[in-house]
C-alpha cells in the first residue's frame, strides 16, 4: 500500500495534467539549450576544436580571428618563446564554392599538417596531407567526393569528414597551408606575402603563463588561452546570454509551477494529512509521499519532454547540426528534480506544522 | 463529591475518582491527576483539572460531557495526541506523558486505535486501503497477515461488499464502520472513540455504537467513548462524566440530562 502512488492512480487526470505542463516546460528547456549549444558550436567549433592550448592574434585584431593578420615569420618567433612546445599557422578566409548541398558559402581553414592548428573532431577519413585534398564539416559531402572551389578554380578530393568543426555557422573546409597560399595568390596576384590569421601553440606548461610570455616577447601580437579566444568570438557571448535568460526563466517557471501545485495539493489534503498524523504516520513518512509524487511527476514529464525534443530536433531543418546530448538530458532532469524537491519543501513545511490534536476536533 | 451517587460496580469502594483508580490496581489505563492548562496572555484556561481514572483491560467506558467540557482534550492526552501539563498517564506500563514526539507517533500507530467525529478516512483510498495503510505504520504484522486481517474486519463490520469503494461512495454509517475497522486494524491496546455518532442519525448511531461495543468486547480490547449523547451510554460498562474540566465517575448518567 503506497499512499503516494495510490493517490496518483486515483487522480490520473490531475497528476497527468501537471506532468503534461511540466513536460512542456522541460521540453522548452531542452530544446532551447540544444539549439543554443548547436548555434554556439557552429560558430565556435573550428576554434574550439583546434589542436592547441594557446592562440596568438595580431595586436590590432580586437580579439577577432578574422581581423587578425600576421606575417608568417611570427610563427617562428612564437616557437622561440619560453614554454611553447610547438607552433603552427592558422589561416582562414570566406569564399564561395559550389557545394554539394546547393549552398555557396564556404569557410576555409589552412593549417600545417603535423603542427598545432590542425582541426580535431574527425568523424570519418583523415586530414588532408596534400594540396589536392580537403576535410570538410557540412555541405553534404561523403569521402571520395570532389569539392569544387570555384573562387580558386580548384577541384579537391574529400578525404575526411569532421563534426563540430564549423565556423560562423557555415560549412567549413580544412586544407593545407600550402594550398591556402596558392588560393590567396590565385585570387590576389599582387600579394607580397601570404598572411596567417593566428598562431596555434601547443604547450606542456600552464597556458596562462605561456600567454603572458608570448605577450611580453613577441611584439605586435596578443595571445589568448583557447577558451578565452572562443568566448571572444563576436556574437557568442550575446547568444549564450540570450538563450541563458530564456532557459533560466523557463526553468524557474517550471519549478514554481511544481512547487505551487504541490503546495495547493497539500493544503487541499490537510484534513487527510492531519488524520494520518493523528493515527501515527510521522512527518517524515508524509513528506516522503510528497517527495515521491514530485519525483514521479518530474520523471514522467522528463520522459515526455525527451521524446518531444527528439521529434523536434529530427523535424528541424535549421541548417546547423543539432543533436540532443544525453549529458544535457541527464543534467536538466537532475536539476529539475532537485529544485522541484526543494520547492516541495513548501509543502513539507506545512505537513511538519500539523498538530495531530486538531484531528480530534475536526468536525 | 456528590453523595447521592451509588457505586457503579459493587466492588467500587466509592465514587471519588482517586479512590476509583485505587480499586483498579491492575488497570491497563491509569490516568493520575492529569491537568491541561492553556495560557492565553495572563489568563489560564483549565481545560482538564486533576483528572484521575482507571480502566481495566476489556472494559468499554463512556466519557460523557457537554461540548467544551474538556472530554476531547482528555482522550487526546490519553491517546498521545496532546501532552498533559501535569499528571501521568500509563497505558499497559508505558508512561505516555514521558514519550518524545517521535515516540508518541509510534505509540499512536501501534498502541491506540482512533475513531474521530468526522474526517475519519483518507478520501482517495478505498475502504480496504484505509485499513491496510494503518498496517504499514507498524512492523508487528506482515503484509499477508494485514491483508487477511483487513478482509476479516471488513467482513465482520458488514463491509465486505464495499471494500473497494472510496469514502465518497459510502454512507455516513458505512464510513464510521470503516473507521472502526481502521481503529482495530493494528490490534491496539486501547480504542479511543470521539463522538462517533455526531454525523449520524439516531438509528444509525446506535447501530454503529453497538457494533463498536461488540468488536471491543469480542477482542477483549479496552475502549473509551466520548459522547454527549446519553442514549449511547447503555452499550458501555461504566460512565465518567466531565464538566468544566472536572472528571467524576457516575452511576446515573441521567444526571447530565440538562
Amino acid at each position: 500500500m503506497n499512499l503516494a502512488l495510490t493517490e496518483m492512480r486515483r487522480s490520473k487526470l490531475r497528476f497527468g495534467l501537471l506532468a503534461g505542463a511540466v513536460s512542456l516546460l522541460v521540453f522548452l528547456v531542452l530544446l532551447l539549450t540544444t539549439l543554443s549549444t548547436a548555434l554556439v558550436n557552429s560558430i565556435t567549433g573550428a576554434l574550439n576544436g583546434v589542436d592547441a592550448q594557446v592562440l596568438v592574434y595580431s595586436a590590432q585584431a580586437r580579439d577577432n580571428l578574422q581581423a587578425s593578420r600576421l606575417e608568417p615569420g611570427v610563427v617562428e618567433q612564437v616557437t622561440g618563446v619560453d614554454g611553447v612546445g610547438a607552433a603552427g599557422p592558422i589561416s582562414t578566409l570566406t569564399t564561395s564554392a559550389a557545394l554539394k548541398d546547393g549552398t555557396e558559402d564556404l569557410q576555409v581553414f589552412g593549417f600545417q599538417p603535423g603542427q598545432p592548428g590542425a582541426p580535431t573532431g574527425l568523424s570519418e577519413g583523415r586530414l588532408p596531407q596534400s594540396s589536392a585534398e580537403v576535410a570538410v564539416d557540412g555541405g553534404g559531402y561523403v569521402i571520395g567526393d570532389s569539392l569544387d572551389l570555384t573562387a580558386a578554380d580548384k577541384q579537391l578530393e574529400v578525404v575526411g569528414l569532421l563534426r563540430g568543426a564549423q565556423f560562423s555557422a557555415t560549412p567549413t573546409a580544412y586544407i593545407t597551408e600550402d594550398l591556402y597560399g596558392q588560393i590567396v595568390k590565385a585570387t590576389n596576384p599582387g600579394v607580397p606575402f601570404v598572411p596567417v590569421n593566428a598562431v596555434a601553440v601547443s604547450t606542456q606548461d600552464d597556458p596562462a603563463t605561456v600567454v603572458s610570455a608570448i605577450n611580453e616577447q613577441v611584439p605586435g601580437t596578443k595571445a589568448y588561452t583557447k577558451s578565452d579566444a572562443v568566448a571572444l568570438i563576436p556574437g557568442v557571448a550575446s547568444i549564450s546570454q540570450t538563450f541563458g535568460i530564456l532557459v533560466g526563466l523557463t526553468f524557474i517557471i517550471g519549478i514554481v509551477v511544481i512547487g505551487f501545485f504541490f503546495l495547493i495539493l497539500t493544503v487541499q489534503k490537510m484534513k487527510s494529512f492531519t488524520l494520518l498524523r493523528a493515527i501515527g504516520a510521522g512527518t517524515g513518512r508524509l513528506s516522503r509521499v510528497v517527495a515521491m509524487q514530485i519525483s514521479v511527476v518530474v520523471l514522467l514529464a522528463s520522459a515526455i519532454a525527451v521524446v518531444l525534443t527528439l521529434l523536434a530536433v529530427r523535424g528541424l531543418n535549421s541548417g546547423i547540426p543539432v543533436s540532443l546530448s544525453p549529458a544535457l538530458v541527464a543534467g536538466t532532469v537532475l536539476a529539475v528534480l532537485v529544485f522541484s524537491l526543494l520547492a516541495g519543501l513548501l509543502s513539507i513545511r506545512r505537513i511538519a506544522k500539523i498538530d495531530p490534536f486538531t484531528a480530534a476536533g475536526a468536525r | 463529591m456528590n453523595d447521592d451517587f451509588v457505586p457503579a460496580h459493587p466492588q467500587d469502594p466509592g465514587l471519588d475518582p482517586a479512590q476509583d483508580a485505587g480499586s483498579h490496581a491492575d488497570a491497563i489505563l491509569k490516568v493520575e491527576d492529569v491537568s491541561k492548562i492553556y495560557r492565553s496572555g495572563d489568563t489560564e484556561v483549565h481545560a482538564v483539572s486533576s483528572a484521575t481514572m482507571a480502566v481495566d483491560q476489556g472494559e468499554f467506558v463512556a466519557l460523557l460531557g457537554p461540548s467544551g467540557s474538556g472530554k476531547t482534550t482528555l482522550i487526546s492526552m490519553i491517546g498521545g495526541l496532546l501532552s498533559p501539563t501535569t499528571g501521568s498517564i500509563t497505558l499497559a506500563g508505558t508512561d505516555v506523558a514521558a514519550l518524545s514526539k517521535r515516540e508518541l507517533t509510534a505509540f499512536r500507530a501501534e498502541r491506540v486505535g482512533f475513531v474521530f467525529q468526522a474526517a475519519n478516512l483518507v478520501p482517495f483510498l478505498t475502504a480496504r486501503e484505509n485499513l491496510l495503510y494503518v498496517s504499514t505504520l507498524q512492523k508487528r504484522i506482515s503484509r499477508k497477515e494485514a491483508h487477511a486481517r483487513a478482509d476479516q474486519l471488513l467482513e465482520e463490520l458488514g463491509l465486505a461488499a464495499r471494500a473497494k469503494n472510496v469514502p465518497e461512495q459510502l454512507s455516513g454509517g458505512e464510513r464510521q464502520r470503516v473507521a472502526i475497522g481502521r481503529a482495530l486494524m493494528n490490534d491496539p491496546d486501547l480504542i479511543l472513540v470521539d463522538e462517533p455518532t455526531a454525523a449520524l442519525d439516531t438509528k444509525l448511531g446506535r447501530q454503529v455504537v453497538e457494533l463498536l461495543a461488540r468488536e471491543i468486547k469480542q477482542r477483549g480490547k479496552t475502549g473509551i467513548m466520548v459522547t454527549h449523547d446519553l442514549r449511547m451510554v447503555e452499550y458501555t460498562d461504566r460512565v465518567f462524566e466531565i464538566l468544566d474540566g472536572h472528571l467524576t465517575h457516575v452511576e446515573q448518567p441521567s444526571a447530565l440530562a440538562h
